[in-house]
């Protein structure tokens, strides 16, 4: 693994690479268009972030979508094999490259406060990601499926770990929870502080339900902090 | 039901797999100060065999599940140097508001047809992830347009305030609660 040009990874959009490379440097004596920051014009506006953790199949998609303005939507990243000369791409037809994906949804709380919910990539290997995904969260929803209870054990690891807020939703399918949710806290290990919930993550209003719980724990647990 | 691995031999999936090698799905998890983040499972890396998804064009199979890349745990660095270079200067967060500016919106100043596309998009402020997935782009590279655009002045950055250690404050979180509570 020779990773020896780090700004040739992943180098598509190379037309714009020169130019990006000055233009993202900070230089105050820069001669340019005279900086336009029309503060006055422009919404202060501001965005929360919730995610969304669980297993595979477990609903984390439905969950963000029953709830969400728009239609999930995806976003990719791509993770590139550096250790192939990947600056000229024509030469390296076979390039291997993968991606991970992450669908998101959107919730306009009022007229300058948007709230994005995140699902997390599925993999355990993707944890880069996750960070990216939990810095700055108000806290994580843990979707759990009674019938493939460890899927989401990894999710509850790494919440804990990054010392993120998060409660556990366990989501009835069927409408039937077939385990009770003492159960779940116990096979689950986790904290009595941290709320064990049932949802269904195809209902919205089960979904604002559950969401609001996260929020008024993350609140709770902020206020213990500063206490 | 418990422990009964019938359960779920109807549905075969990689977690599935997974459960069965190590004890079922009602495996108590183990719990302490001193526990390891979960490395991937050993049967994880995928078989070499499988063909590496190819550029972004490759989509997840199932729109409602995640993609399942077949790679190893070691794609992770690659990514790393891609992040060190994508956000040299500014952090954007996945969820980082940008709106666009008066001198964005002036079409003659931008010169290229990537921060065109993101100028009309981001008349409505919207996050990085929104302009990644709206514009087909990877999360990588839309953070490196972004950057450029706001070094110029091109977009402006909506800064999220924290209170500490990345959590939002106190304030964030009421507005957040009286907004969910409200819809």
């Amino acid at each position: 693994m020779d990773f020896v040009d780090s700004d040739r990874a992943g180098g598509s959009w190379q037309s714009h690479g020169a130019a990006s490379a000055a233009a993202v440097r900070p230089d105050p004596v820069r001669s340019g268009p005279p900086l336009a920051r029309p503060v006055g014009t422009v919404p202060s506006a501001i965005s929360a972030k919730i995610v969304v953790g669980g297993g595979f199949g477990v609903g984390k998609t439905t969950f963000v979508g029953s709830v969400s303005e728009i239609a999930p939507l995806t976003t990719e990243a791509v993770l590139t094999d550096a250790s192939t000369n990947v600056d000229d791409l024509a030469a390296t037809p076979d390039k291997s490259t993968t991606t991970v994906a992450m669908d998101f949804g959107r919730l306009s709380l009022d007229s300058e406060l948007i709230l994005y919910l995140f699902g997390t990539p599925g993999q355990h290997r993707f944890w880069f990601m996750w960070d990216d995904l939990v810095r700055g969260a108000i806290g994580a929803v843990v979707l759990v499926d009674t019938r493939r209870l460890a899927d989401c054990f990894a999710a509850v690891d790494f919440f804990e770990d990054r010392g993120l807020p998060y409660i556990v939703g366990v989501n009835c399918f069927d409408g039937v929870l077939s385990h009770s949710l003492d159960d779940v806290r116990e096979a689950l290990a986790i904290d009595s502080a941290v709320p064990v919930i049932t949802c269904d993550a195809r209902e919205r209003e089960s979904t604002k339900k559950t969401l609001i719980a996260l929020v008024e724990h993350a609140m709770r647990r902020s206020a213990a902090a500063r206490a | 039901m418990n422990g009964s691995n019938g359960d779920y031999s109807d549905d075969q999936s990689f977690v599935d797999v997974v459960n069965t090698l190590s004890g079922g799905p009602w495996r108590t998890r183990r719990r302490g100060k001193s526990r390891q983040r979960q490395a991937p499972p050993p049967v994880a890396p995928a078989p070499a065999s499988q063909t590496p998804a190819s550029g972004h064009d490759e989509r997840p199979a199932e729109p409602e599940e995640w993609s399942e890349p077949a790679l190893g745990a070691s794609v992770a660095r690659p990514y790393t140097w891609t992040q060190g270079r994508t956000a040299p200067v500014i952090d954007l967060g996945v969820e980082t508001l940008v709106s666009t500016t008066e001198h964005g919106h002036d079409m003659a100043v931008l010169t290229c047809a990537e921060h065109r596309a993101v100028a009309e998009l981001c008349g409505d402020p919207r996050s990085v992830a929104e302009v990644a997935a709206l514009l087909s782009l990877p999360l990588g590279v839309a953070r490196v347009v972004l950057a450029d655009m706001a070094a110029i002045g091109l977009v402006v950055v909506h800064r999220n305030t924290y209170s500490s250690a990345d959590a939002p404050d106190m304030a964030l979180m009421e507005r957040v609660l009286s907004g969910l509570r409200r819809l």
